[in-house]
């Protein structure tokens, strides 16, 4: 079974990679829109180029002198006007429909990095059988809550328990000898390692789920024994 | 505009010195508008002197002069009468 403690730093990491590319992506995205908004405001005529392009005809061209000539010139422009004055909603149009797709890509690439982070705990949670994303002793019930699941356990066992949990907030690890000199009050050399496995050994038939208690109150050979949560998840209340 | 052609008749061959047209191309802008007239010039009667007198003139009455197209005698007049219309000698 892998370290779960390792597991969820690998998770934490892998968080912090998501968070990155996030990061990347959606500058690159309003990197995007801010060259296409800009590409779009730039490239596209204003009004006086039509009228412009009118006043070259008419200066280039000496022999369009006739009024009637003069007034249909004239048209021409006003109607080049007319359509830039159309081309202007459009771009209007063009840029909300930009901001609506940036949205849109944001959101996708954002669901898709959770996605991601989701298929990976997922996989993490298969791994390791059970995540206990919260643990929580009540001594006034003598029970123990996991996640959403209450054990009652006798006064021993909850000793053993919180002996357990305080050494795993300091990141300590406790032989058997160790567990029964804490719950008992004698000196470590006074204890039997056989008295703490013991201990050990009632908290997981307690706990009653084999496999729940295997998974919880892990036996590091030699070392001694320790709960296979994060730390962060234990409040002691 | 009969009555000043007659005294433009009247006056022509009074003057020591061959009267002076010019015809030119000017514009307003916002809406764009255009027009093509004809003018008296003053002064020697070249392009250039043409296109000195009437921008001063044109931009007093709120036009842009484009181009001076050519500067002809009163001979010329009666051909251009038509296309100037309304801006024939009216700067």
């Amino acid at each position: 079974m892998p370290d779960p403690t390792s597991s969820a730093s690998d998770a934490a990491l892998a968080r912090r990679t998501g968070g990155r590319i996030v990061t990347w992506g959606l500058v690159a995205i309003v990197a995007l829109l801010i060259l296409a908004g800009a590409l779009l405001l730039l490239t596209l005529p204003d009004a006086g180029a039509f009228n412009a392009r009118v006043e070259r005809i008419f200066i280039e061209n000496d022999d369009l002198t006739a009024q009637a000539e003069i007034k249909l010139l004239e048209i021409l422009a006003q109607s080049g006007t007319a359509f830039a004055e159309t081309l202007a909603s459009y771009r209007m149009v063009i840029f909300v429909l930009l901001v609506f797709a940036t949205a849109l890509l944001v959101a996708a690439l954002v669901f898709l990095v959770m996605l991601v982070t989701l298929n990976r705990r997922m996989a993490q949670i298969e791994r390791s059988g059970i995540q206990v994303s919260s643990l929580i002793i009540s001594r006034e019930e003598n029970t123990v809550y996991l996640n959403t699941m209450g054990f009652k356990l006798t006064e021993a066992m909850m000793e053993t328990l919180a002996v357990l949990a305080e050494a795993r907030l300091d990141d300590e690890m406790l032989t058997g000898a160790q567990i029964e000199a804490v719950i008992s009050g004698r000196s470590e050399s006074d204890c039997e390692e056989a008295a703490g496995a013991t201990r050990i050994k009632r908290l997981r038939d307690g706990l009653g789920n084999q496999l729940v208690s295997e998974l919880l109150v892990k036996n590091i050979a030699r070392r001694g024994y320790v709960l296979a949560i994060d730390k962060g998840v234990i409040e002691v209340i | 505009m009969k009555r000043m052609l007659l005294i433009l008749a009247l006056c022509a061959p009074a003057s020591a010195q061959a009267a002076c047209y010019a015809d030119y191309k000017a514009k307003q802008d916002n809406p764009l508008r255009l027009h093509y007239g004809v003018a008296e010039i003053t002064g020697p009667c070249t392009v250039d002197s043409a296109r000195a007198a009437l921008s001063g003139r044109l931009s007093a009455n709120g036009w842009t002069l484009l181009n001076v197209v050519s500067v002809f005698d009163a001979s010329g007049l009666g051909e251009r009468k038509a296309s100037a219309g309304p801006y024939f000698l009216r700067f």
